[in-house]
């Protein structure tokens, strides 16, 4: 037996606490900011419900992260799961916890759990720090006299990932200077996050994304699109040509994710990014007496020393791109994992690190069963790398859990046509009808109400896969050869069956079946709750802010159902923020079911900034103006030469 | 590309003021030289305006066929077939001489097909070029909205 004592304190809201506990071998523990009975309750903003565990055993202590939205880090290296040793810190987001522990006599009478916060979260303020004020505006006065370093500046962009790196990409080529804008966000790279999720869900940098070649983040035109350019630099018209049959005659180009981040790179370089970019979390935004918004942050350890790390900007413009709040576990998933901790290692979420899963099967000799659930995208990108597992091991069996089967004629319609369907999966080139982003399924949807949009969306929506002929030979050679098989039916209960996992399906036809599975991976998605991010939950909550809803047809009716991104204006500012003549913008996810239905991705980025960037200059909000042909054409030339906006 | 309706003429119109009429002037110039060949460049302007005519009567179809497509797009690989057609609709609407302001006979004889023949490819396919990126270069929303200029 272990006792183990953890000291905890929250850089953001300077909590801190101290508990001692008794593990015995076979144990384990549970931290989180609500980690269920006898877990240790973590203070601090970014910190997961359930981030992380220890597990003891003869040996020692081992600390495995449980698909935390911000990750777990030992020592200031990210993990999935290690040993540690006494008095080594992990990192949850802000919070810091040092745990020490030494071998006890079994005997000894257990230390009951005492938990002492010394600035206890106050439920009035969600558990923000104490001097931000709960009130909807503050004075600028005191702003200025509240004890935090202020900074003030035109533009501000809460995120700085790509949806604030698109945004202020164009203010930048609209003639905004760089000393004018700040970016207030976790990660130095604005593609940092974004890289992270293309890494776990099997997309390495010489795999292709499914994005078009004129989305294009680092180029407000589109022009020239990365086909054309992939063209160029490697000396073949292929690519270009695609561009021109896709997608009837050829299959549609997409890009591979190291170019478009070498794109990115150049493009920090040359509007200045570095310069721009504050690194630190945002805490609280408040509109001010004066017109402008005050925006609580606390800056990262590695920029500030620990007292200056709170600070507050005032800024006239702010724009909101924060991306996704969580990485989603179904509920069975999450019922699983807190029953049984000790099989963490043999399920994974598709976007959280889990390359230990193809180590093991693929050094492995033996038969293995690997489940992979859901039909989506990052399915197919799981079992490409499965199938590239079995050349290595190739006793590996998939098993492909979909919800129910969809034959040809099954796929979603919208007018007079119906999607395409193959293998179970409707194939979709983009996560959107192209229309969507351009043409005429972006005029309807942005002129329709509410229910009309509702309505669309349901229609339009829905899991698809792109039509990629390896991608379709898995699962058809897969077939053949008894490698690969579709399990239809929706998952009832997950359980431990000896060493594997036994996992029961309800069949569309309505029968009880029963699998086992040596490894688990769900492809099912990402969390889109906005309240599950601090900073907009308070948002929401201080500016009782309107948000979309998803609608569902019952009995015959179009009913709102649950609710969605942020409410925003067809030029995507949060009207419920207006504050004279500052304005808050929003883009990305955190918008879904707003103006504009493919938000989340690179050319619903570009669109949304140059709709609010437009609608800055269009309102004489500042001094800058929206471009026309002139200004357009002369920036585009800068652009080539790679010389600043 | 995503057309819509109003979004393919005013593209087209666009790609004939901008594209069309220079071209032709300096076509004319080069195939006729100084003084203008009044008769030639009359010809080409007539045959501008037939691309015109053609090619927004078939506007309403193509939109039909996109309505056909799940993406509702427009491939690239379509706008280029689809031109070259609507030239040749024009061709044999001239020979026919169903096109009023064309000469009645100039359509039925090799040399004048072949002069507009080049005329044709000359203006078909700078715009073409220019609908593949360069347009959004001096109109950044011009793609998001269906082919249509202005604000968004
Ligand atoms: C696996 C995957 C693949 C995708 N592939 C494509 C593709 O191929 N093509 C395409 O067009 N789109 C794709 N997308 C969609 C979309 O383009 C990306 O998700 C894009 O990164 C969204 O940009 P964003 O700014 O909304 O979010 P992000 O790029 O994630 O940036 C948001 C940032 O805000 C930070 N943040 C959160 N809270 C706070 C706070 N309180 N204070 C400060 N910062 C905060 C986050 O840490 C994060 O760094 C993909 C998405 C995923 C998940």
């Amino acid at each position: 037996m272990f006792r183990v004592t953890i000291e905890a304190s929250d850089g953001g809201s300077g909590s801190t606490l101290s508990e001692t506990r008794e593990l015995a071998h076979g144990d384990s523990l549970i931290f989180g900011r609500d980690p269920g009975p006898g877990g240790v309750t973590l203070p601090g903003q970014g910190v997961s419900r359930r981030h992380f565990e220890l597990v003891a055993d003869a040996q020692g202590l081992t600390v495995t992260d449980l698909g935390s939205t911000n990750g777990t880090q030992l020592a200031g290296v990210g993990l999935g799961s290690a040993r540690i040793t006494t008095g080594q810190r992990i990192s949850a987001a802000d919070t810091s916890v040092t745990v020490r522990y030494e071998e006890v006599e079994a005997q000894t009478a257990p230390v009951g759990p005492q938990s002492r916060y010394i600035t206890p979260a106050t439920p009035e303020n969600n558990g923000l720090p104490p001097d931000i004020p709960a009130r909807g505006t503050v004075d600028v006065s005191e702003v200025h006299t509240g004890g935090r370093p202020v900074s003030e500046i035109a533009y501000c962009a809460i995120g700085a990932g790509i949806g604030s790196f698109v945004w202020i990409d164009h203010l930048r080529c609209y003639g905004v200077h760089e000393d004018d804008i700040v970016a207030i966000g976790p990660e130095d790279i604005p593609y940092a996050t974004y890289a992270r999720y293309c890494a776990n869900s099997q997309i390495p940098d010489h795999e292709r994304l499914r994005s078009n070649s004129a989305s294009t983040p680092d180029n407000i035109w589109g022009f020239p699109g990365y086909a054309l350019r992939e063209s160029v630099t490697t000396g073949n018209p292929r690519y270009a040509f695609q561009v021109f049959g896709e997608p009837t005659l050829a299959e549609s180009y997409t890009p591979r994710a190291g170019r478009v981040f070498r794109s990115f790179d150049r493009e920090m370089k040359r509007i200045n990014w570095s310069r721009m970019f504050r690194k630190g979390l945002v805490q609280a935004l408040r509109k001010t007496s004066d017109g402008r918004y005050a925006i609580y942050w606390r800056a990262s350890r590695d920029v500030v020393p620990e007292e200056q790390r709170n600070q507050v900007t005032l800024a006239k413009i702010v724009h909101v791109s924060t991306g996704y709040p969580a990485t989603r576990f179904v509920d069975d998933f999450q019922d699983f994992l807190g029953r049984h901790p000790e099989m963490r290692s043999l399920v994974a979420n598709a976007y959280e690190p889990h390359e230990h899963i193809y180590q093991k099967i693929e050094s492995s000799t033996e038969p293995v069963n690997i489940m992979v659930r859901g039909r989506g995208i990052v399915a197919s990108r799981i079992l490409q790398r499965l199938s590239e597992a079995r050349a290595r091991n190739p006793n590996i069996v998939i098993l492909h859990s979909i919800r129910s089967p969809i034959r040809g004629q099954q796929g979603a319609k919208y007018g007079w046509a119906r999607r395409p369907v193959r293998g179970h999966v409707e194939l979709q080139p983009f996560n959107w009808p192209k229309a969507s982003w351009g043409g005429d399924v972006r005029l309807k949807y942005e002129n329709a109400d509410a229910e009309e949009r509702g309505r669309i969306l349901s229609q339009l929506g829905g899991t698809t896969t792109a039509e990629r002929s390896d991608w379709i030979a898995i699962g058809e050679r897969g077939g053949e050869e008894g490698w690969y098989r579709a399990i239809f039916g929706s998952v009832k209960h997950i359980a431990v069956r000896g060493e594997k996992l036994g996992i029961d399906i309800k069949t569309p036809d309505g029968f009880d079946q029963s699998f086992e599975a040596d490894y688990l991976v769900d492809c099912t998605g990402l969390v889109a709750d906005l309240s599950r991010s601090l900073f907009l939950a308070d948002l929401l909550n201080t500016y009782e802010l309107p948000q979309n809803h998803a609608w569902r047809e019952r009995d015959g009716t179009w009913q709102p159902g649950p609710r969605t991104g942020l409410e925003v204006s067809n030029a995507f500012e949060i009207e419920g923020l207006r504050n004279g003549s500052g304005r808050v913008y929003a883009a990305g996810q955190v918008t879904a079911g707003g103006p504009y239905l493919a938000v989340d991705s690179f050319l619903g980025l570009q669109y949304a900034a140059l709709r609010s960037v437009d609608d800055i200059g269009a309102n004489r909000l500042t001094a800058m103006r929206p471009i026309g042909p002139a200004r357009s054409a002369i920036q585009w030339l800068r652009w080539c030469a790679g010389s600043t906006p | 590309m995503l057309p819509t309706l109003r979004g393919r003429i005013e593209t087209r119109l666009f790609l004939i003021i901008v594209v069309g009429l220079p071209v032709t002037l300096l076509y004319a110039l080069f195939v006729g030289g100084l003084p203008y060949d009044g008769g030639l460049l009359l010809m080409l302007l007539g045959v501008l305006l037939a691309l015109l005519v053609v090619g927004v009567i078939l506007d309403p179809l193509y939109i039909l066929i996109q309505r056909l497509r799940w993406d509702r797009d427009w491939p690239f690989a379509y706008q280029f077939f689809f031109s070259i057609i609507e030239f040749v609709i024009v061709l044999s609407l001239a020979s026919l001489e169903w096109i009023p302001w064309l000469d009645e006979f100039a359509f039925q004889r090799g040399e004048t097909i072949r002069l507009a023949s080049f005329h044709f490819a000359w203006v078909f396919l700078i715009g073409f070029v220019l609908l593949l990126g360069p347009l959004a270069v001096l109109f950044v929303r011009w793609r998001y909205k269906g082919g249509r200029f202005g604000r968004l």
